[in-house]
């Protein structure tokens, strides 16, 4: 029942709002929405909490605490960036920049197109974490970019479209190659559990018989799935989409490409890794993971020391942590496995909130440029400049702020799997990104004052950013029981044993 | 009699992948936008073909529905569009690819020849032997369908024919899964498909708004975001 509540909420919200003429409904519409898909998203864990595994109609949905995880966290982003969506837009609304031509009513088409589409992007995210079936998962993955698309060329310019041409057409290379390694994986089930019925597809029903599948074939579908689903996580080499999108979206929309749908791509890629590692043993998907995610961490580097943008620094970022990621994944074992969880937890999080921050930032100051900008943010924006600088500081790792436990992991499971040269490169890449991040950011939030007007611009804006910033500080020192529950549990599916 | 015998579907089949394979190439070769879409609708109609033969050789009547799909949307309802819109916006009706034709011809035999060598590592000839078991050469020009699709996907720097060279790629595609495994179960195939039509509208509308904005087609000028 929770898992189709969950789907339900926010197509509905969606077809509710393409009628609607004003933008004051459609914004209580989209908030319901958020709060609704987020109760939907915790009543689905407490299930999953209580009795292992929920299914709907012959396991076609299928639930367990790794997709519960990742539904609770889309569910998280979805409803903090909602409040701040519609303060971000009435700011828009308020500089009239929907409104060209000077005639007025444009914003209200304009907005729902985003209105609309944000909950049909939402539900695909959703889809994405319980369907069983591979190909329904590709499917979902699909509609996932098909549903952003739109969102990134929002504003409409050269430069949007431009973002959004690169994000279209790499992500459908990058999916057709998800697609064949997936048309691979049904070829070796096929042999083994024959059949034409749906459930040949189904996860649960693979990995139950994973380990007799034809080796070759696996391994070819694993490297395919890892290019494809890689694509959409924004892993190197295949990032190049990623800055570019991140930084000609809405702000809310980033917060949600850069964390959920990143989630959603390294969930599916899991779901093959524990298919590969039960057919092939651990090793083989394990050294593919640590390249690339050596790789992408490597790749940020470089980009974040001479960043001249902050919306492009926050995207190589998200780059940078899908990387860290994939290298827990790839250190495996049971801590590493936990580790990638409780990063992706932690960092789905905190991007938010930077990418709020810089929302915030990127509409006072009307550019978002690191070398232009005069600076000095702290004089004119009271609550979202210190946000920044700590969100800055939790995002690289440093002590007191969760990810440091998380990236601790990592390297504890790096040590632990004897890859001590991964590590040490791992830690130097780190340090270095911590550096560069922190010297930008502080030349922003500091400074003298730049004679632009103080004042944070609505409630709307400032409040999910306070919110943020709070369980970022809790989750510093106590993660709730459940929710440690929900990633030990999901820890455990993806702990491939030797 | 011939229509129930398995060795001349399989003749069949063999004889319109290599048709695909040329026609594959001869899109490589050939610089009028056009004519490419063309091909591109032909080499549907084959698929749809191989995907009706499969389907009537192995009484397997779902991939039916999957031939009609194909036929429809992908022979002819896609090349229409792309064709008016190419008709529409009256871009210089020529490829222009980077490298030039002679090369191009190349190196797409070369892919071809890898994915020979990526499909033997499938071929059992234990099972070869046995009904129904399609010769591992449809595997080999699936490959090279995919592959001959990426390589077009680079050397072009017009919007339209990247979308082209995309389609020729997801070709392949289904390709390699009628022909592995007789199709995905129904409901997944014809999800694929939506998704598929969708992106190839939504990127179609893509090129459209590039050619108003910035006066050409030419992906190589969307160079603003760096770094």
């Amino acid at each position: 029942m929770a898992i189709l509540v969950l789907l339900l909420i926010p197509l509905l919200a969606s077809a509710a709002t393409v009628p609607m003429r004003s933008v004051r409904q459609m914004e209580l519409v989209y908030l319901l929405s958020a709060a609704g898909s987020f109760l939907a998203a915790c009543w689905l864990a407490g299930e999953v909490l209580r009795s292992g595994t929920v299914q709907w109609g012959d396991g076609f949905l299928y639930a367990d605490h790794l997709s519960a995880l990742v539904a609770v966290l889309t569910a998280f982003v979805y409803l903090v960036s909602a409040p701040y969506a519609v303060g971000y837009f009435r700011r828009d609304d308020e500089q009239h920049v929907f409104d060209e031509t000077g005639k007025g009513g444009a914003s209200a088409s304009k907005l729902r197109k985003y209105y609309a589409l944000t909950p049909v992007f939402g539900f695909s995210m959703f889809l994405v974490a319980v369907s069983n079936n591979l190909g329904v998962l590709w499917i979902a993955v699909e509609s996932t970019t098909l549903a952003s698309i739109f969102l990134v060329t929002f504003y409409g310019g050269r430069t949007s479209l431009e973002a959004a041409w690169k994000y279209a057409i790499l992500g459908g290379v990058g999916l057709s190659m998800a697609l064949f390694g997936t048309v691979l994986t049904y070829y070796a089930a096929h042999q083994i559990l024959g059949g034409e019925s749906l459930n040949v597809l189904n996860w649960s029903v693979l990995a139950a018989s994973a380990s007799q599948f034809d080796k070759t074939v696996m391994r070819l579908s694993f490297i395919l799935v890892l290019l494809g689903y890689g694509t959409k996580a924004g892993l190197a080499p295949m990032h190049t989409w990623k800055p570019d999108a991140y930084s000609e979206a809405p702000a809310p929309v980033a917060a949600l490409m850069a964390t959920a749908v990143v989630n959603c791509a390294l969930y599916a890629l899991a779901r093959f890794y524990v298919l590969t590692g039960r057919c092939l043993g651990p090793s083989f998907a394990s050294h593919l993971l640590i390249l690339f995610g050596l790789l992408s961490v490597g790749i940020a580097v470089p980009f974040i020391l001479v960043q001249g943008s902050y919306r492009r620094l926050l995207a190589y970022s998200s780059i940078d942590h899908g990387g860290i990621m994939v290298l827990g994944l790839g250190f495996g074992g049971p801590l590493g496995a936990l580790g990638m969880l409780l990063h992706m937890t932690f960092h789905s999080v905190t991007k938010p909130l930077l990418f709020f921050c810089a929302g915030n930032a990127q509409q006072h100051t009307g550019n978002d440029s690191l070398r232009r900008g005069p600076g000095g943010l702290l004089h004119s924006l009271p609550v979202s400049a210190p946000m920044f600088l700590l969100a800055a500081l939790a995002v690289t790792g440093t002590p007191p702020f969760s990810m440091f436990q998380s990236e601790f992991m990592i390297l504890r499971a790096g040590f632990a799997a004897h890859q001590v040269g991964s590590v040490v490169l791992f830690v130097a890449l780190v340090v270095a990104i911590f550096c560069g991040f922190f010297y930008h950011i502080a030349n922003l939030v500091f400074g003298p004052a730049t004679g632009l007007p103080r004042g944070e611009f609505s409630r709307w804006k400032t409040f999910p950013v306070i919110g943020l910033s709070l369980i970022i500080v809790i989750l510093g020192f106590w993660l709730p029981a459940p929710l440690y529950a929900l990633v030990d549990g999901a820890a455990r599916i993806l702990a491939v044993q030797p | 009699m011939l229509f129930e015998d398995p060795q001349f579907g399989n003749k069949l089949i063999t004889m319109m992948a290599a048709a695909l394979l040329v026609l594959q190439i001869m899109m490589v070769a050939q610089r009028w936008l056009i004519t490419n879409i063309r091909a591109f609708g032909v080499q549907s109609f084959l698929l749809a073909c191989i995907a009706a033969t499969i389907a009537h050789f192995n009484h397997a009547p779902h991939i039916y529905i999957v031939a009609v799909l194909t036929l429809v949307f992908k022979a002819l309802l896609l090349p229409i569009v792309l064709e008016r819109l190419a008709l529409k916006i009256e871009i210089r009706q020529e490829i222009e690819p980077f490298v030039n034709v002679p090369v191009s011809v190349i190196v797409s035999g070369l892919l071809t020849l890898l994915a020979y060598v990526v499909a033997e590592s499938f071929h059992r000839p234990e099972e070869a032997a046995g009904p129904g078991r399609l010769g591992h050469n449809t595997l080999a020009v699936a490959i090279a369908l995919f592959l001959i699709g990426f390589f077009m996907m680079v050397n072009r720097r017009k919007a339209l024919t990247q979308v082209l060279a995309l389609l020729c790629l997801e070709n392949g595609l289904f390709l390699a899964a009628i022909s592995l495994t007789y199709g995905m179960p129904l409901i997944v195939e014809a999800g694929i498909f939506f998704d598929v039509l969708v992106a190839t509208l939504l990127l179609a509308i893509l090129s459209y708004r590039i050619r108003e904005t910035f006066d050409s087609m030419d992906v190589s000028r969307l160079s603003r975001l760096r770094g």
